[in-house]
């Protein structure tokens, strides 16, 4: 893989732990939950782009890291879209 | 109306007892006509302008004002305007001016609540917290 | 497994960019724009690579929605810190 390449999915790497740090340094702040939602999913994606990286980069052939890959990136989606879905309006019963 | 009566116990009554514009209205109208019970259906009937408001909607709005103390259920399943204490009913006061004097500044109000949680994550981007 | 993984991963990813729309059209703020479109996009990408079935993901320029993804999400954040002084939001 190039440098370009290499650059770029350390980008991704990059991006996700910033959003990762950002919301959950503002969870620890407000204590709003759709914040540890939010930490969660990025927290996922951020492994998600790790092991990719490391699937193409480290590893290449000799493992395929995608059942783990794919398997954090859900865990963070489903993370986020139950804070979507339940903790995303001030709509108290 | 000065800013001072938007408080913070004024904003707390808006969001956690009244979650649009179309709620104020209804608790409006039955404060209009304190002894008079009123149904769901009667309430969505009754509306001031030609906002449209489900049945549905109605009833959900009267049972959360019923949980708060704003007013109280008949036996026949009916809503009454019966605020808990005087507390409350000066809350709604409150309301009732704003909607009058400043619609604008409330309605603002009514939807920057709502969207605070979600707002909260737009906000986290911020380095620098204001 | 991976198919089955893969296509929830991808309808995540596109109901998540659904509801940052929604965010969007109720705050009028940008951010929530930019979040949709990137995860749109990695929608998008995770379904190509699952239906092309690329072995190769750097060789098939199909990251390149990715990397797309991730430059609106940080110009999302720049942006953000660079006009949250100026105006209100």
């Amino acid at each position: 893989m190039n440098a370009l390449n290499l650059i770029l999915y350390v980008l991704a790497v990059l991006t996700c732990l910033a959003c990762t740090v950002l919301l959950g340094r503002s969870y620890v702040q407000t204590g709003v939950r759709l914040l540890l939602w939010s930490t969660l999913c990025f927290v996922g994606l951020t492994v998600n782009n790790v092991l990719l990286f490391f699937d193409l980069v480290v590893f290449t052939t000799d493992a395929d890291l995608r059942p783990w890959r794919l398997g954090a990136a859900l865990a963070g989606l489903v993370f986020l879209l139950y804070g979507f879905v339940w903790d995303a309006e001030d709509d108290k019963p | 109306m000065e800013d001072s009566a938007f408080s913070d116990e004024f904003c707390r009554f808006i969001q956690t007892t009244v979650p649009s514009v179309g709620a104020a209205e209804v608790l409006l109208n039955l404060l209009r006509q304190p002894g008079r019970p009123w149904s769901a259906a009667e309430a969505t009937r009754e509306q001031p302008r030609d906002a449209i408001v489900s049945e549905d909607d109605a009833r959900k709005w009267l049972e959360l004002f019923a949980a708060r103390g704003v007013v109280a259920q008949t036996p026949d399943g009916r809503f009454r305007y019966a605020p808990a204490s005087a507390d409350v009913d000066a809350l709604v006061r409150i309301l009732e001016r704003a909607y009058n004097e400043r619609p604008v500044t409330l309605i603002q109000m009514i939807y920057a609540l709502r969207d605070a949680k979600i707002r909260s994550f737009a906000d986290a981007f911020k380095f620098r917290k204001s | 497994m991976i198919e089955f993984m893969s296509g929830a991963v991808t309808l995540a990813y596109f109901i998540g960019a659904v509801f940052f729309l929604r965010f969007w059209r109720r705050t009028a703020d940008r951010l929530f724009l930019a979040f949709a479109v990137a995860f749109a996009l990695f929608a998008l990408n995770q379904a190509l690579v699952s239906l092309l079935e690329v072995d190769s993901e750097p060789e098939s320029l199909l990251y390149a929605l990715r990397v797309l993804g991730f430059i609106l999400i940080l110009a999302a954040i720049v942006d953000k810190n660079l006009s949250s002084g100026r105006t209100a939001r």
